[in-house]
């Protein structure tokens, strides 16, 4: 044997002894023992996310590692806002294998206040939503206060309160009731634009009147079909004080039914995709005593790819009303989040009842690209189709950006500013 | 006929004859240098930690060992361990880890085997100690709960420096905690197991 071969044979025990003295065996005499199933109590596994799915998938089948399901257990914790979550060894049903039960405690009591979203738009102005909630043994009392002029063809600002159970007799049922009420204004080119097609002096078109305030009495269900795939299904009553001719009030009682679907992947450290999904229909029919009978469909879906740092996001909406509406029901684009770059009274300031809306957005550390096309208009009219484009900074929930209308003459940017929108 | 008190100083007595026969007793041995502690009437596998264990989880106990010499205002000597415990699923026995190296392991124990195996593996020097002088001993147990522990058998163990930092602080309301004294007594007048100094 030659003298490199004995020093490479001593390098490779010195090696092998050393590996051996680092792994320390675990000192649970469990560790011997493989996992054959575990379990989560307390919480329907479909408000757990995908990589945590596949982190505890992973463990089975291996041997048990006290660490990996005391990490787990932490994970578990934070992401069901549990109070506590602990685990159970139990013997499997095949000899030498062990069955792992995460138990979660639910929080009992619990309070939040938390601002949902927050929007500064250059022609729009601000607009955000904070809100108080309160957790008892499974309920939840929400109040928030809200002034949006981003969302609707209105500018609406009040109160909103709801009452929620997570777990109506089973995980997979919850129930929740709201209440709003709220005070709108107008902008002049709206108004302008309702003079012009006689709304305001009581016309009886396609398009309603404005009012000045109005509330919400929303009780929902929500049943959890599958994992990500969630449908909601309750009623909506809503009641308006008219402007014009004279105040009055009416009323839009609407069944509503909404369709979710989250999915998130993620193959590796490195690569990530996400996709939401919703479809949501509102029908109002004579049957609920309304003064308006219409039926409004909305789709939209987000899908996120995300490779180590960056992050390609491309998003759909589309939207049909049927039927005559109210104001609020109508669609917008050109506000912080639709046609960025566009105001979304130069747009349509009446909102449309078709609407269809792209966008692509490109993510590099902090750098946020995006493009955005999209056309809203009315039945009997022909779409005309608007593009802007935007360049900024996005970090995590917040962003900070300037937009552009692609259009012929004079171009104004736009300063768009908040987080979660 | 006695007198009612008598029979209040009789009964009184017996009580506390019972209470003593009944208590958690500490048995100090010497081997060679050291003094060696056996608790046969203490019991620390039990409650929370007992149901942990019967759950899959490790517990880990920290046992401090506190040598007092000629009187009880200074410490003389200090030995602090702390021992993993886990319980089998399959085999329904007791398994019990030494943290600090050199690491010892032993496994297929009943609940009483595993504790009389981590006193066996406590132990307080006495060099120096003069035959005829007084000492007391204490031993604490505490047991660890599951927010509070440092990673149990991380590469090289717990140092001894940790140990006494946790035996320092008082032991929280809800942790399990158990506390045995012995003396005074003269170490000429304690067992030897063999012969001292050897």
């Amino acid at each position: 044997m030659g003298r490199m071969t004995r020093v490479l044979c001593v390098l490779f025990l010195v090696a092998w002894e050393l590996n051996a003295w680092n792994q320390e065996p675990d000192a649970n005499v469990n560790s011997r023992y493989s996992v054959e199933s575990i379990h989560i109590s307390g919480y329907h596994s479909s408000r757990i996310s995908e990589s945590l799915r596949s982190q505890i998938d992973k463990l089975i089948g291996e041997k048990l590692d006290s660490a990996a399901l005391s990490r787990l257990a932490s994970r578990l914790r934070d992401e069901l806002h549990a109070r506590n979550v602990t685990y159970k060894v139990q013997r499997g049903t095949i000899p030498d294998h062990v069955a792992v039960e995460f138990e979660a405690e639910r929080t009992k009591n619990e309070f939040d206040l938390d601002v949902h979203n927050f929007a500064y738009n250059s022609q729009i102005g601000l607009s955000g939503e904070g809100d108080a909630t309160l957790r008892v043994d499974g309920n939840s009392f929400m109040f928030g206060l809200v002034d949006n002029g981003n969302d609707l063809v209105e500018r609406f600002a009040g109160i909103k309160a709801r009452v929620e159970r997570q777990n109506v007799g089973t995980n997979r049922l919850g129930l929740s009731f709201e209440f709003d009420s709220y005070h709108t204004q107008w902008n002049p080119t709206t108004l302008s634009s309702l003079e012009t097609t006689g709304t305001l002096a009581g016309g009886t078109g396609n398009i309603a009147g404005i009012y000045r305030t109005r509330q919400n009495f929303q009780p929902v269900a929500t049943l959890i079909l599958a994992p990500g795939l969630t449908l909601g299904a309750g009623v909506s009553f809503e009641r308006f004080q008219m402007q014009f001719p004279a105040a009055r009030y009416e009323s839009a009682n609407t069944v509503v039914n909404t369709l979710r679907y989250h999915r998130r992947w993620d193959e590796s450290d490195v690569y990530q995709q996400v996709l939401d999904a919703g479809y949501s229909l509102r029908a109002a029919t004579k049957a609920f005593s309304t003064d308006y009978v219409y039926t409004r469909h909305e789709w939209d879906a987000r899908y996120a790819f995300t490779h180590e740092h960056s992050t390609l996001v491309a998003g759909f909406l589309a939207g049909v009303i049927d039927g005559r509406a109210p104001l609020f029901e109508r669609f917008v684009l050109g506000n912080s989040t639709t046609l960025r770059g566009w105001n979304m009274f130069d747009v349509d300031p009446l909102g449309g009842d078709r609407v269809v809306h792209g966008s692509l957005e490109y993510r590099y550390r902090l750098l946020d690209v995006f493009y955005d096309t999209g056309a809203v208009w009315s039945h009997g009219t022909s779409p005309d189709r608007k593009q802007s484009v935007g360049a900024g900074f996005r970090k995590d929930c917040f962003l900070l950006a300037i937009a552009f209308p692609l259009k012929d003459g004079r171009v104004e940017p736009v300063l768009i500013a908040g987080m979660n929108f | 006929m006695p007198k009612p008190t008598r029979w209040w100083l009789i009964a009184s007595f017996l009580a506390g004859f019972a209470f003593a026969m009944w208590a958690e007793e500490l048995i100090i041995h010497w081997k060679e240098n050291s003094l060696h502690l056996s608790a046969p009437k203490l019991h620390f596998l039990e409650g929370k930690p007992l149901e942990r264990l019967k759950n899959g989880d490790s517990v880990p106990y920290d046992f401090q060992l506190t040598l007092w010499v000629g009187s009880r205002e200074n410490v003389f000597e200090r030995s602090a361990e702390r021992f993993v415990f886990s319980y089998d699923v399959w085999e329904e026995k007791f398994s019990v880890t030494r943290a600090r190296a050199p690491r010892r392991s032993i496994s297929h124990l009943t609940a009483a085997g595993a504790e009389s195996w981590c006193l066996d593996n406590l132990q307080v020097a006495i060099t120096g100690v003069g035959g005829q002088q007084p000492l007391w001993v204490r031993l604490e147990i505490r047991s660890e709960e599951p927010r509070e522990q440092p990673p149990i058998l991380g590469d090289p163990g717990i140092s001894l420096t940790s140990l006494i930092e946790i035996f320092s602080r008082p032991a929280h309301g809800a942790q399990p905690h158990w506390t045995l004294d012995a003396g005074p007594v003269r170490l000429d007048d304690i067992k030897r197991s063999s012969s001292r100094g050897s």
